[in-house]
């Protein structure tokens, strides 16, 4: 029983094809979800997902990603499911992608599974982030068993764990928030990875040249959240954990 | 332990970027394996390192993400006088003594930061009093706290409240034989601690663990306090011996084995706090050039305030690529390999 939480903020049309563009590969999952919340954190474009098996809960204030996806985790666990997943509007799932993800976390003792991410483009700053593992978590070090955090557009939780460790609603954007679960949960749980469950996200590159303002603003976002990095506070364990990547996914 | 003062050396250069670039690049550009991808894909991994390093953004510093480690060496004296350790042979003056209320306020004005504040000696338990009046304070603003004690003056009203407060005790043992325990205590005190373990064990149940110091002189001990621990249900850590100053013990693993691990110093996240109030990011932090000068004293100035000046981010930055033996202990560790 695996429930899909999607949290929203529509600005553009681009946006609205990116959601469109997910549902469609979430109803091609070879196996279906229990439950899909799609959860629209006040948008300024105002839209119709036209799926009648989605609940698509719309909030009256802006308040962040993490607070949308708690909206739906709340549903999902007075709900009775056992399996909480999460991705974004901006991502695409491959057909095991539910299969996968429930099959790990059903065989394993880990409270938490992570996702193998890729790029959706094909520019040079996509093959960069492939290469840099920006979105593809970080491996726990030195054993490369566990993960020390995994981000939350390819992230699954069992349903104890999502009612013991809820996103952080201080966090104001979606940058910084899944860090944060992932140290809280790893006081208690284990993250583990399952590189079989694949899912692309789209960075919305144009091309190499005419993106490369997306692609500095990126990073200047992810600065923001983890200022406390360089500023004396430092995360828990950064220093020993390893960003995933093709090359060490084993 | 007292730290030296060399303000020469307390000021940040060029080398220490240098350090951290490259501690970035080299093992990213190892990744890339189509050597027409080399020079683009460093230059892009420079800027995102430049981002990182240099952009300044308007949220700053504190969102309450509970990274941070305070450990609290509450005082240098120890009613133990164990060959392993030099710290009970500098027990600070009185007058030098950091008042409580500074602690305390420390912890207040961090504690959205913590997830885990420490007690750590000499002997943290002869100041009892500033102990529970730290553990009251901790579990109401919802911190875990850890006391590393050597059990001499735990009592059954101490435990009791402790357990009520949900924190951990750690009490050291290094041998569970009689003449090895005196030897190692370099006091007679196996017949006082022995019955206070177990009545801590009784009361505290799973909040109380054991740890061991292993060293030359500690190895044969050690598998024999693992059994112990076993039989009585009591979970229990081994930490590597370190060099606090005594030099009566030696070390079983050869320095090259203690740094080779794989595992980069975590000590970053740490905030460490002298007896007199001088705050350090580690209690090894002498070996850092830059870090002979604490960054300053919670006594005198507010400890956000501390964390926040040019040399701690400088401290922090270059304790990325430390690799001494030190990171083989406790505070370096994750806490979910710990006691396990």
């Amino acid at each position: 029983m695996s429930a899909l939480i999607i949290p929203c903020y529509i600005r553009t049309e681009w946006d609205l094809s990116c959601l469109r563009r997910l549902l469609d590969s979430v109803f091609a999952q070879t196996k279906p979800f229990e439950k899909v919340y799609v959860v629209d954190d006040a948008s300024p474009l105002k839209y119709d997902i036209g799926q009648f098996a989605i609940e698509h809960v719309v909030l009256d204030r802006n308040g962040g990603p993490a607070r949308a996806r708690n909206v739906a985790i709340n549903k999902a666990l007075q709900a009775g499911y056992a399996h909480l997943l999460f991705t974004d509007h901006d991502c695409i799932l491959d057909r095991e992608w539910n299969t996968r993800m429930v099959a790990f976390l059903d065989s394993s003792d880990f409270a938490a599974v992570g996702g193998m991410t890729y790029s959706w483009g094909k520019t040079l700053l996509d093959r960069y982030h492939d290469l840099n593992g920006t979105l593809a978590g970080k491996w726990l070090l030195p054993d490369r068993k566990e993960l020390w955090y995994m981000p939350s557009l390819n992230f699954g939780l069992k349903a104890f764990a999502a009612e013991e460790f809820p996103f952080d609603e201080r966090f104001p954007t979606a940058a910084g928030e899944d860090v944060d679960l992932c140290l809280r949960l790893r006081s208690k749980y284990r993250i583990g990875f399952c590189p079989e469950a694949k899912l692309w996200h789209d960075y919305g590159y144009k091309n190499s040249f005419t993106s490369f303002p997306r692609f500095l603003k990126l990073f200047q976002k992810y600065k923001s959240s983890s200022a406390t990095l360089y500023e004396g506070h430092t995360v828990l364990m950064w220093d020993s954990s390893e960003s995933i990547y093709e090359g060490n996914i084993r | 332990m007292s730290l030296i003062y060399r303000l020469k050396q307390s000021q940040p250069n060029f080398t220490h970027g240098i350090q951290d670039y490259l501690g970035e690049i080299i093992p990213f550009s190892q990744r890339v394996k189509n050597p027409l991808l080399k020079v683009p894909m460093v230059a892009l991994k420079s800027l995102e390192w430049a981002i990182y390093r240099w952009h300044k953004t308007p949220i700053r510093r504190f969102y309450g993400i509970k990274s941070n480690e305070l450990i609290y060496m509450i005082t240098n004296a120890c009613n133990d006088k164990c060959p392993k350790c030099g710290i009970w042979e500098r027990p600070e003056p009185k007058e030098q003594h950091l008042r409580i209320q500074h602690f305390i306020r420390c912890l207040t004005r961090l504690h959205h930061n913590l997830y885990q504040v420490t007690l750590t000696g000499g002997e943290p338990l002869l100041f009892k009093r500033d102990v529970m009046l730290i553990a009251e304070e901790a579990k109401k603003l919802n911190v875990p706290m850890v006391t590393i004690t050597n059990g001499r003056m735990v009592d059954e009203a101490f435990l009791a409240r402790y357990k009520e407060l949900g924190h951990i005790l750690v009490i050291s043992i290094d041998s569970v034989s009689r003449e090895k325990w005196n030897e190692f205590r370099g006091t007679k005190s196996f017949d006082i601690v022995m019955p206070k373990i177990m009545l801590a064990r009784d009361i505290l149940g799973d909040q109380l663990r054991v740890q061991s110091v292993l060293s030359r002189e500690s190895a044969e001990e050690i598998p024999k306090v693992v059994a112990w621990c076993k039989e009585h249900g009591i979970q229990h850590n081994t930490q590597l011996y370190q060099d606090f100053g005594a030099k009566n013990w030696s070390n079983l693993v050869t320095h090259q084995q203690m740094v080779n691990d794989g595992t980069p110093c975590a000590a970053r996240k740490n905030i460490c706090i002298y007896p007199n109030g001088d705050v350090v990011k580690c209690f090894d932090h002498r070996r850092i050039p830059l870090a002979k000068q604490p960054l300053g004293n919670i006594g005198e100035q507010d400890i956000i305030e501390i964390l926040c000046t040019k040399r701690s981010t400088e401290v922090s930055k270059i304790m990325k690529t430390c690799n001494f033996p030190c990171k083989a202990m406790s505070c370096n560790k994750p806490q979910v390999l710990l006691f396990k």
